[in-house]
Parts: C-alpha cells; structure tokens; sequence
C-alpha cells in the first residue's frame, strides 16, 4: 500500500475507533499533534490507539512509553506502522 | 444525637475468613497475594490477586444456600453479613426489624459470572439460573429475602469509594432517626471482567503490588466482603462498642473518569470535609489507610493530598498489599482494620516498601506497632473522582 | 421533605404542560425509547465517549445546572446504566479471547458514571453519589437529598434517576419474563390483562433544595418497602399517610405505577381501596414505558402537575374532575417486590 493510501485509512480508522464526532478524517492533518493542542486526545485514547495498531496492523506495544514515541501524529504512526506491520 | 458506634464486624479475605483470622494475618505481616487460580481465565497461573481460596461450592454448602444462581458476590457478602450480625449480638428480630437498615456496595455484582453472563446476553440462548443475578441489587435481594429484612435495604455504586459511601448513608440513617441500627459495607469478587478491564487500562501489576513505593507497577485486584454494624452509643451500652464513626465525606475530584488530578482536590477536600464533620484538626489524625492501590496515579496524588491537608504527615499504610485491592468492598474491608487498630491499640506494618517516592519522599509504617491511637482515617477514591474518607475514634 | 426549583426530562414523549400531548410516540416491539435532543449544549470531544445513559443524564441536568446557582452535590439513581458497555467490554473479553482490550467500554460501563460526568463537566467539587438499588434506586436517592439537606438546610442539590434501554438489557429482561409476550399499542397496554409490560428508558433531573421561594413543587414524604405480602404493603401504606399526616381525602390524584403487568393488579388495588373514591387516578407508563427509576418520571409529572394545575388527559384513567391538584400520592411496585411512596404538593 502507498504511504499516501495508508494515511488516509488510517485516519478513518482513528475517527471510528475513537468516534471522533464533527471530525472528517481528510482533515486531520499529517503533522496536527494527536494528544494536547491538536486533536485533544488523552491518556485513554491512547490505549485505544495502540488496540487499534494491534487489531489492524498486528503490531504489539507493550511499553507505553514506547506507544508515546509512536502516537505523536499520522506522520509518526504510519512511519511506525509501514516499519512494524505483521498483516 | 450521641455517637454512632460500632458493634460487630464481619469480614472475609484473601488474607483470612473472619476478624481474628484478618487480624492475625495483618500482624504476622502476611501477603494474601498469590496467582489466579478459581476460574478459567488466560491469566491462572500467572495474574497476582489477592484470591480467596475457597470455592463456591463449599460456600454454599456452609452458608446452606439453597437457591440457584447464588453468585460468589453474595456468597461472600453473606458470610461476612453472618460474622457481623453474630458479633454484635443481634437477634433474627432485630435484624428484620423496620427500624434495621442494610445498606451495602459492589461494582461487579454477578457479573463475577463473566461467561455466563456472555451467553446469557446473547438472543438465542436460554436464560442461566444466574440471569437475574447480575444487577449490583442482587445481593441486598437475596438478604433482604433471607432475612426478611423490613427496614431500608439500598446498594451505592461509587467505584472503588463504594463502602465508604455505604457506611455513611447507614450512619446518616441513624442520624436522621430513619433507623436505629445499620449493617453497612460492601462486596466484591474477583472477575473475569474486572481482571480485563483494569488490565486494558494497563494499571494492573504483573508483580505483588508495592504500595507508596518509588517503583510500584500498579494495582492487584481482590476480592473480600466486610460489614459492619452501626448503633446509637445510647442504645449500645450493654454491649461491647469496638469504636465510633466520628466523622465522613464525600467529594468529588472532577478531572478524569479514570485518573486523578495533579491538584489532588478530590481527595484533599474528602479528607478535609472528614475532619470538618469530626471536628478534629489534622494534626489529632494518628494513623491513615491509605487508599494506596499502587498505581502511579493513586498513590503519587494521594501522597501530594496527605502532605496539603497535614503539617506533618502522620503514621500510614495501604493495606490493599496484603489483601489486593477489593474494588466495592475495600472501604468496608479497610473500615473493619481501622477498627481493630483502635480497639487493639495497634499498627500494621506495610508490606513490599522499599523506597519513597522521589517528589513526596512519604514511607508508610513499616512495622507491627503497639501505639497509642485516638483518631484514624481511612481514605477511599474510585474512578469518576468518587473520593470518601471516613474517620472513626477510640471508645 | 424538600422543594423542587426546576426539573428537565428526556424520554419517550415531547409534551409541554401548556398544550396537549400530540405527535405521541407509540412503542414499537415492546420498546419505547428516549427522543434524544441534538446535545448542542455538550462538547463534541465529550459526547462521543458518552453512553448513552450518560448522555441522557447529562443533557437533562445541563439546562438546569446553567440556570441556578451551583448545586452542593449529585445524587443519582440508576440500575443500569453503562449496560451497554459492560456488555460490549464482555464481548470484547471473549472474542478477542482476553488480549488486547479497549478500555473505553469498561471505563464507561460503571453506573457511576453519570453523577460523576456531570460533576465533572460542571466542575462540581461537592457530594456526589449513585445509588443502584433496582426499582428503588431513585426513591433512595431521594432519601439521600432529604436527608442531606435536613443536615445542610442551606444546600442545592442536583438529584436525578435515568435508565438506559439497551439491546442487551432488553435480552435480559426479556429472559427474566418481565415484558409482554405481544405487541401491544399505547391505547391497549392497561386492557391487555396479560403479563408482563413494555421498556422504556429516560432521565429525569431535579434541583432541589429547602427553599419554599420560587419553588415548583414540594415533595412531601417518601417511603419505600421490600415485600411480597399485601399486606405488610398496606399496613406500610397507612403508616405512610399517617406520617406525613395525609387523610387519604386529600389526594387529589393517585398517580399510579401501573404498567400493564396483570401479576401486579393486587399491589395497586391496596392503594385504591385505602384512598379516596373521590381521588382522580393517572398512570404514564404507557407513554414512558417501565424501567428501575421510572418513578424519576412520575415526580417530574406530579412536580409539573402541582405547578401548573395541567393535567394532561392523556394521564387520566378515572377523572374526579378536580379544581386543583393540591396532593398528589405517587406509588410504584417494581417486580411484586419493590414498593414505593411519595406525596408531593403544591408550594403552600
């Protein structure tokens, strides 16, 4: 799958999973940080992320802090997935 | 009115099936922490849980129940119902009486049952003996039935707080003059549900957990039931009085459904709403239970609380290291050794402490004391910023 | 007892008590769910992690946290709300055979969850509690605001009860022989004579306090009962007037739990024969449908009766043609077990 292809299902995928209303996912920018200022998101939801990365791409975080490195935006996310995936 | 005192308890878990057995435990400085082993999980043989090691079979047959679909919640609470009642002399009566509340708590209720009750919410299966089993009220029905118990007969839900808040509303019902005794406290059992739910929010230790310590990797969970029976002084005066309820609150901490927040105030203000309603200053609190589940978040923030509301930080302890953290019942279980640290004039030592935490440099006790106690403190907080404490004084 | 300031509902129906009830919604295979509001007043980032009794919860307590001065404390009633999600966390524990886990539907499936996410979006420091007690779970609630502010006279308190009508609770209930076998229609559900009644689900939100001035509604006593005996019921029931020094003349209207359900018939004729034959009776479940905390919705009915002398006739089942409505007597059975009394009445 191209890089592009991947970051826009993964930005559906992230809108379903964590039923971000009023967001579309074409405009969650690649750089747009995920936790604080950005999206707004929290320590739950980035639980919920790295479920997501398992269900979907087969990909195991089993350090948080390693999940932290990881879920700053889609640029790192799908860095990460595109190196890491397992299906 | 006069005091409200404690007249009988009741309590069973991980670290013993009644109060003599709990407390000896408590002083031998014994863990109840030993790995999953009385219902099928992935986790058996691994997960650290403070586990009760007796089957449902054996209660049932002990305790003569003869219903179906009795889960092991309202198992364990009767067990514990039976010690307390005993305890405080009450005869079948009393216990029936209009004027006699029972109020307890639980936050898994039947839901212990976890695959039962998987296919008992699917459409086409028939419904288990267990099926009406699973609301939190099942088991204040299945002893108000029981006992045919007249009075109030209620179940508070307030996560981890909910004993705390189970033991107040009993005393407030004496208070008000709705009753003149109360059975209070509160049950939970181990859970398939709850093992997965806390374990999915990543708070769950793979070790036996280290209250307060700087390298704690959070919670274990357990299970246990504890009442306690509740009087006026003035109606109590034949009997033995272990202690009294001196004063209680209620706060909420409104940050995060499952977090605290870095202010503390939830638990700040329970805390100070608790000495406020005992009118007692800080400085006359001798020991406190910690709510100290071992997490990150709980026991960093409540260090952060103890430090705001004490010049000096008094003597401490979590307990939840010897019997894990028992959800709905571990206020009433902690209640139940607050009560025996007054009436025994004695202090447990914390397990598993080896280093304070670097910001707040806190150490709980760390061994079995004999000391002088007047007031003692027991701190519970649960997820939506549900934060109680609960005071109770020397006779 | 206490006064009731302002009350916000949301359920099944849409009807103001200055006209009469149109557009009624009819259930529909034994369900009559809530008509939710469009929640504009609730940040989107917070919503989408609401279920749905939260929602309800939330979206009535709102208006009525924006419109006076800041409660002391929550006090809820529910038995099952986070159902939904316990179920959904269950299914998740099974299918995905105990891995990896999402923490939302756990976090979200504890019932304490709406009193503390509406102290949470309100920044409510005080007491805050949930009482989960079956049928009796909004009645002790209340006990709860009452007894709280008898020790605190000065106080506000949000006290409130909501229910959720969820597929999976509808399955359960459905097993444990709680609703109807048939379909039934809003007209038919008191002439079925079959067991059984129809689910509903709501929320029903109070400010209270002991403040007679601008008050709605005052709420006289409440009591409540565990029994199957008739006659412990009535013997309670007489006990309950006597206390609250109410000759059963003065009832104005009876509003009456009854929601169908021909196994309970005996509990309401104890009411109806201790009372008056010149007390007007009303029913609303077969416009709310049943549910643990329905009564949430029949003190918001009285509270709005006793304030604008209104009763809807779609309410009515035996009309006594009263001039005023001074004294309403609420009482419900949940199960042939659970029983409850309130006396509510006008701001004397």
């Amino acid at each position: 799958m191209e890089t592009i292809e991947l970051k826009a299902q993964l930005k559906k995928q992230i809108v379903e999973f964590l039923n971000l209303l009023e967001v579309k996912p074409e405009d969650i920018k690649d750089d747009e940080p995920l936790f604080g200022e950005g999206l707004g998101l929290d320590s739950i939801d980035s639980i919920e992320l790295i479920v997501l990365l398992n269900r979907e791409y087969g990909i195991v975080i089993e350090d948080p802090k390693e999940g932290r490195k990881v879920l700053v935006d889609i640029n790192t996310m799908v860095d990460y997935i595109e190196k890491n995936r397992t299906k | 009115m006069g005091k409200i005192v404690v007249t009988g308890m009741g309590v069973i878990s991980a670290i013993g099936n009644n109060v003599t057995e709990n407390r000896h435990a408590l002083i031998e400085g014994k863990s109840g922490i030993s790995t999953l082993e009385m219902f099928p999980s992935k986790f058996v043989g691994s997960l650290p849980v403070g586990e009760i090691k007796i089957s449902d079979n054996t209660f049932i047959k002990n305790l003569q129940v003869k219903e179906q679909g009795i889960s092991r919640t309202t198992l364990l609470a009767l067990h514990a119902f039976n010690e307390a009642v005993a305890d405080s002399n009450l005869s079948g009566k009393q216990i029936s009486s209009f004027d006699t509340a029972f109020i307890t708590a639980s936050t898994v209720g039947g839901m212990c049952h976890t695959d039962m009750m998987y296919n008992d919410a699917k459409i086409d299966t028939a419904g288990s003996p267990f099926i009406s089993s699973y609301e939190y009220a099942a088991t204040s029905l299945y002893l108000q039935k029981r006992f045919s118990l007249q009075g109030h007969v209620n179940t508070i839900n307030t996560a981890c707080s909910s004993s705390a808040n189970a033991i107040m509303y009993g005393a407030k019902l004496i208070k008000s003059g709705r009753a003149n005794r109360v059975i209070v406290g509160g049950v939970d059992s181990l859970a398939k549900f709850t093992i997965n739910g806390f374990n999915a929010l990543h708070i769950l230790s793979a070790k036996p957990c280290t209250p307060f310590d700087e390298e704690r990797t959070g919670l274990n969970l357990g299970e246990a039931a504890a009442f306690i029976v509740l009087e006026k002084e003035e109606d109590a005066t034949h009997k033995k009085n272990y202690a009294t309820l001196s004063g209680y609150s209620n706060a909420n901490d409104s940050y995060h459904a499952s977090t605290l927040s870095n202010e503390a105030n939830g638990p700040y203000f329970a805390m100070k709403a608790a000495l406020e309603a005992a009118n007692l200053l800080p400085s006359q609190i001798n020991y406190v239970n910690a709510h100290g589940t071992s997490t990150e978040n709980n026991d960093l923030i409540e260090s952060i609380a103890m430090l705001k509301l004490f010049e000096n930080a008094p003597l401490f302890s979590s307990t939840k290291a010897n019997t894990g953290h028992t959800l709905g019942a571990a206020a009433a279980v902690e209640a139940v050794y607050c009560i025996l640290n007054l009436y025994h004039q004695e202090l447990y030592g914390a397990l598993r402490f080896y280093n304070p935490i670097a910001t707040t440099k806190l150490a709980p006790i760390q061994a079995y004391t004999k000391i002088p106690l007047s007031h003692v403190m027991s701190n519970s907080f649960g997820f939506g910023g549900n934060c109680s404490s609960l005071i109770f004084s020397k006779i | 007892m206490f006064y009731i300031h302002s009350s916000s509902c949301i359920w099944a129906q849409q009807f103001l008590f200055d006209d009469v009830a149109t557009n009624l919604q009819e259930p529909v295979e034994k369900k009559m769910y809530a008509v939710e509001p469009s929640y504009s007043n609730i940040p989107p980032a917070i919503l989408r992690r609401m279920g749905k009794a939260v929602r309800l919860t939330v979206g009535a307590a709102i208006p009525l946290v924006e419109n006076n001065e800041k409660p002391n404390g929550i006090i809820i009633g529910t038995t099952n709300a986070g159902k939904d999600d316990c179920v959904k966390f269950l299914n998740q524990i099974l299918e995905y055979n105990e891995g990896m886990l999402t923490p939302m539907n756990f976090v979200q499936s504890t019932p304490n969850a709406p009193a503390a996410q509406i102290g949470l979006l309100t920044k409510n420091y005080g007491y805050n509690i949930t009482h989960s007690q079956l049928g009796l779970s909004f009645e002790y609630a209340i006990l709860d605001a009452d007894m709280m502010l008898e020790e605190n006279p000065t106080h506000n308190y949000i006290l409130g009860a909501v229910d959720e009508l969820s597929e999976y609770n509808f399955i359960f209930q459905e097993k444990l022989g709680t609703y109807k076998n048939e379909n039934t229609t809003l007209a038919q559900l008191y002439n079925s004579n079959t067991k059984g009644c129809i689910a509903g689900e709501g929320a029903a939100i109070f400010y209270v306090n002991k403040n007679k001035i601008g008050a709605t509604a005052k709420l006289v006593g409440i009591d409540t009962l565990h029994t199957e005996d008739e006659n412990i019921l009535q013997e309670k029931f007489i006990l309950f007037l006597n206390t609250n020094k109410i000759n059963s003349n003065d009832i104005d209207l009876f509003l009456s739990g009854e929601n169908g359900d021909n196994r309970l018939d005996k509990f309401y004729n104890i009411i109806t024969d201790n009372i008056s034959n010149n007390s007007t009776t009303a029913r609303y479940k077969h416009l709310s449908g049943d549910f643990p905390t329905a009564t949430s919705i029949a003190l918001w009915l009285a509270s709005n009766i006793v304030h604008t002398q209104v009763l809807p006739s779609i309410l009515i089942n035996k009309d006594c043609k009263k001039s005023v409505y001074k004294n309403i007597l609420i009482y419900n059975n949940y199960n042939g077990l659970q029983h409850s009394f309130m006396l509510v009445s006008v701001v004397g």
